[in-house]
């Protein structure tokens, strides 16, 4: 059916909130992540236990993308009881049906356990994951199937767009000015500035194109991807509204290839929303035209970069150019582009729907609204969270985050991907700010929120991320190229061991000339976590350097495994496990390693019980 | 760069210019009319030869003029002499080994007192006729002391620039079966660059790698030169140019997975099925790869075997992995 005017989009969407009466179910199945943990099976035997139990008509299932808390998935939301389950296993589905839907009993094994008290929740705005948090966008996840445009419309999808339409476009860039949206795939740039210069720009033929950044590239961060999969309406609904604004009639989503779930979504909401007369020719009978094409990355970090990304649009190399002339003049074809991360467009119809200056009044002077971050690593409540800007970085770990796991230290966390930089704890009151971040050496980039604890080691974190940068410089400039690949061998020469006391200075002084030098944001952010790692993590360096000692036991070279006889029962199992034969021992009596065949695996000490193998000092080689 | 003058200044009857490479004619010209009969005065040889090409032809002319006593002028356009046969193993017909031939004339042609080698140039000029000739030979940028070097190679070894796309000459490639695959995939996009990259996806995807005969295919169909086709796929992490195996073990390495132990994860299988990261085993069963975030980062670390994702990874559950899906093979 297509519609051909607002009006018929509001009578749509009156008959589909009117036809659900039901009682719901939210199951979050359909999201990369739970699909992992088994959610489909779980929705599976909710469908025949429904059946069975003769509840099929008066139970809505709902097979929802991603809830946020990836830790205790699958999650079952019952919506009338107002009960959340976690790590629900399809075993468990009939004792839901005739415990709590039909006996009205609370099953109490399956509710979220705090694992610092111990004690349990069964409401789920109880949990503390959810407590502190202000789902703006992902609210909208539980409330709908990721692949029912059906569902987006009748919680008032689209809504902004047929208000968006009977505006004049230079009224929908002031209100996105007013609202102070700012980019949010890690640069924070004002989204309409950009968005006024692109429709001012010239254009010989009139061609402008929208482009959407889905090429989620930091690894640690996947907040696009669980936005285009469990809502990928938001989006497009974003861009369309922008095309309209900025005076557009073709655009483009440019998608991770890693995220076949994303990519499979966001085609058949294309689709839908196409047949729905949303999308294409004469948007609701505005006179409006506006395509989307979908095009797939192919794995390279560097076409996250605006200018790489639209060679690769192009079906070139993605090799950034210098942004003398910026791509909201001259981008893709040479045309006026006006390219948005998928978290910015999700946010366009939320300002349009409420205005800007609701939400200008989230967050703090300088950044606006809500920030999603995935929060992941040594931290106890995996997941993604949305919360205002502003909240101090503790907040978001230790409250929403529910601190570090097995009671180990915090150490530092690390924001902004491979462009960013590790904060250390004496730095997390620092509230969530484009502004802030970049004072303490790091970056908002787009939302990656990595948590170390004491297992980590800080100098092998840098060489992680200069070793990804490697691979992923495109290699046209000198600096990049050459600067990386340079900071790289000092960075593994310490790491094994040989490192020099001049490093740390050669290492400062070759990031700096990177920040200055390199052409395009990935290499001049490049040096980020090494500058931020020395500025607060200087004495791991020193000690890898002077004292020959990893104290986090990751850089083999700078430590051993040994076994503390005391502690040691002998009961063989690490012997079993070595893979090298360096452990011998007696059943029942202490165990030895032999340090000359050691290759420091790790597996003797992941498979000992007693916590009886510990890492320590090398000690000197006694001549 | 300082252009450089051959001599002109032994005059009046020099010999001709003469040309020693045999397979690189074209470029300069030899006057064929005045055979080098130099001998004037008390007997002794007057005046100086230019040899163009420093091949095994060149170097053997140069010798025998030289010994004759001329000044020889050898130039190459290569930074080292010795040409073609300093690759050969063995020479037609006698299948002797080329370099016990040639080392020796190489070391004597540097030796020579009367042979200035001119390598890393190039003749951009010849006037004047036989007996009178002026050429002119550009010399290029080497930038090392050549007074100083002494040919060891450690700065080669040492440099860090190491970005030549190696292209293989597009040699056409008979596989009517791919080509037709590859067809089909193409026939469902535009001809046009944009398409490039989606095509290669499709192919990659349905040959699991790049065949060149495929690259080949896509090349003419869209109407880009092999090389721009090859240095595309070569440039993006997704296109594999070699046949991977049978399973395609990916271990993530991104950050989470990363400070959750992905390393060890990722040596654990390179030891177990001996092979690097981005290598395929022997028997052509398992390829091992890196992947830099799967975005599921709640259940790190993640090893995806065959599009199969599979969570919280930790040295135990990798062998009983492996073991599983070589298993597999035998059923």
């Amino acid at each position: 059916m297509k519609l051909s005017s607002a009006q018929e989009l509001d009578r749509l969407r009156s008959e589909l909130a009117g036809s659900n009466g039901r009682s719901e179910i939210v199951i979050s199945a359909d999201a990369t992540c739970c699909i992992l943990r088994g959610a489909k099976g779980v929705a599976e035997a909710f469908r025949t236990e429904l059946q069975k139990a003769g509840l099929a008509d008066k139970m809505h299932l709902r097979l929802a993308g991603c809830l946020g808390f990836c830790e205790i998935e699958p999650m079952v939301i019952l919506k009338d009881q107002d009960i959340l389950y976690q790590r629900v296993e399809p075993k468990d589905v009939p004792e839901i049906i005739s415990e709590t839907l039909l006996g009205n009993r609370v099953i109490e094994r399956l509710l979220y356990q705090d694992p610092a008290t111990g004690q349990r929740q069964a409401r789920r705005e109880a949990v503390p994951f959810y407590g502190k948090q202000n789902r703006l966008i992902l609210g909208a996840n539980e409330r709908i199937e990721p692949v029912r445009i059906e569902d987006y419309i009748a919680i008032g999808g689209y809504a902004a767009l047929s208000k968006a339409l009977a505006m004049k476009p230079e009224a929908i860039i002031e209100q996105i000015k007013a609202s102070g949206l700012r980019g949010r795939g890690g640069g924070g740039f004002p989204t309409g500035k950009k968005w006024e210069t692109c429709r001012n720009a010239e254009s010989e033929d009139g061609v402008r194109y929208i482009i959407c950044n889905a090429d989620e590239g930091d690894p640690g961060a996947y907040m696009d991807r669980s936005v285009l999969e469990a809502n990928p309406h938001a989006v497009l609904e974003g861009m369309i509204i922008g095309s309209w604004a900025i005076g557009s009639r073709d655009g483009y989503v440019y998608v991770r290839n890693e995220y076949p779930l994303a990519v499979e979504h966001l085609a058949l909401a294309l689709r839908q929303a196409e047949e729905y007369g949303l999308l294409g020719e004469n948007i609701l009978g505005s006179g409006h035209d506006f395509r989307i094409k979908v095009v797939r990355g192919a794995g390279a970090f560097v076409c996250g970069e605006s200018t790489a990304l639209m060679q690769s649009l192009e079906g070139k190399v993605g090799r950034p150019r210098a942004k003398y002339v910026h791509t909201v003049e001259r981008g893709l074809y040479d045309r006026p582009s006006n390219l948005n991360n998928v978290e910015t467009w999700a946010n366009v119809p939320l300002i349009i729907d409420k205005g800007a200056a609701w939400f200008a009044s989230i967050g703090t002077t300088g950044s606006k609204g809500t920030k999603i971050f995935s929060l992941v690593g040594k931290i106890n409540n995996t997941g993604l969270v949305e919360v205002p800007m502003g909240i101090p970085l503790r907040e978001i770990i230790f409250d929403i985050g529910g601190g570090i796991p097995e009671g180990k230290k915090f150490k530092a966390v690390q924001t902004g991907g491979p462009s960013g930089g590790c904060i250390p704890e004496n730095l997390l009151d620092i509230p969530v700010d484009y502004d802030e971040l970049t004072k303490a050496g790091s970056m908002m980039g787009s939302g990656g929120m990595i948590v170390m604890d004491e297992d980590t080691c800080m100098v092998d974190v840098a060489r992680y991320f200069l070793n990804f940068l490697k691979g992923e410089s495109c290699g046209k400039c000198v600096a990049c190229r050459e600067g990386v690949r340079r900071m790289l061998q000092i960075l593994e020469r310490i790491t094994r061991g040989e490192g020099r006391s001049e490093d740390l200075d050669t290492l400062q002084e070759l990031g700096e000339y990177l920040l200055d030098t390199a052409l395009c944001a990935l290499g001049s952010t490049a040096a980020n976590p090494v500058l931020t790692t020395l500025r607060y993590f200087r004495h791991e360096y020193e000690a890898h350097i002077t004292e020959r000692y990893c104290s986090a036991g990751v850089c083999k070279p700078l430590f051993q495994y040994v076994i503390d006889p005391a502690t040691c029962t002998g009961c063989q199992v690490c012997k079993k496990r070595c893979p090298v034969g360096a452990i011998t021992g007696e059943k029942k009596a202490p165990h030895l390693i032999d340090p000359q065949m050691c290759t420091k695996c790790g597996a003797c000490f992941e498979a000992c019980r007693f916590d009886a193998i510990a890492r320590a000092r090398i000690k000197e080689k006694v001549a | 760069m300082a252009a450089r003058k051959a001599p002109a200044k032994h005059p009046p009857r020099k010999p001709t210019a003469k040309r020693a490479a045999p397979a690189k004619a074209a470029a300069t010209s030899a006057k064929p009319s005045a055979p080098p009969t130099a001998l004037e005065g008390n007997g002794k040889p007057l005046g100086s030869v230019l040899v163009v090409g420093a091949g095994i032809a060149g170097i053997q002319s140069s010798l025998d003029l030289a010994e004759s006593g001329y000044k020889v002028y050898l130039v190459e356009k290569n930074p080292s002499i010795g040409g073609v046969m300093t690759m050969l193993d063995k020479t037609f017909p006698t299948n002797d080994c080329s370099m016990c031939i040639v080392s020796p004339k190489l070391v004597e042609a540097a030796r020579h007192t009367n042979i200035e080698l001119l390598s890393y140039s190039e003749v951009d000029k010849v006037e004047g006729q036989a007996g009178h000739f002026r050429i002119q030979v550009r010399k290029k940028a080497r930038s090392v002391d050549l007074a100083k070097c002494t040919g060891c190679g450690a700065c080669a070894a040492a440099c860090p620039v190491d970005q030549r796309i190696r292209v293989p000459e597009p040699v056409p490639v008979q596989d009517d079966e791919t080509v037709r695959k590859t067809d089909a995939i193409l026939d469902r996009y535009p001809p046009q660059r944009a398409s490039l990259i989606m095509v290669l996806q499709d192919a990659n995807a349905a040959f699991n790698f790049l065949p060149e005969a495929s690259l080949q295919r896509i090349g003419e169909r869209l109407g880009l030169s092999f090389a721009e086709v090859y240095g595309t796929a070569s440039f993006y992490k997704a296109f594999s140019l070699e046949p991977r195996g049978e399973h395609l073990v990916q271990v993530c390495v991104g950050t989470a997975c990363h400070v959750r132990g992905a390393q060890r994860i990722l040596e654990e299988f390179e030891r177990l099925l001996s092979v690097k990261s981005g290598m395929t085993t022997e028997d052509r069963k398992f390829t091992l790869e890196t992947v830099n975030c799967l975005g599921a980062c709640a259940l790190g670390p993640i090893v995806v075997v065959d599009g199969e994702y599979n969570g919280s990874m930790n040295l135990a559950k990798v062998s009983r992995l492996v073991d599983s899906y070589a298993k597999k093979e035998a059923v």
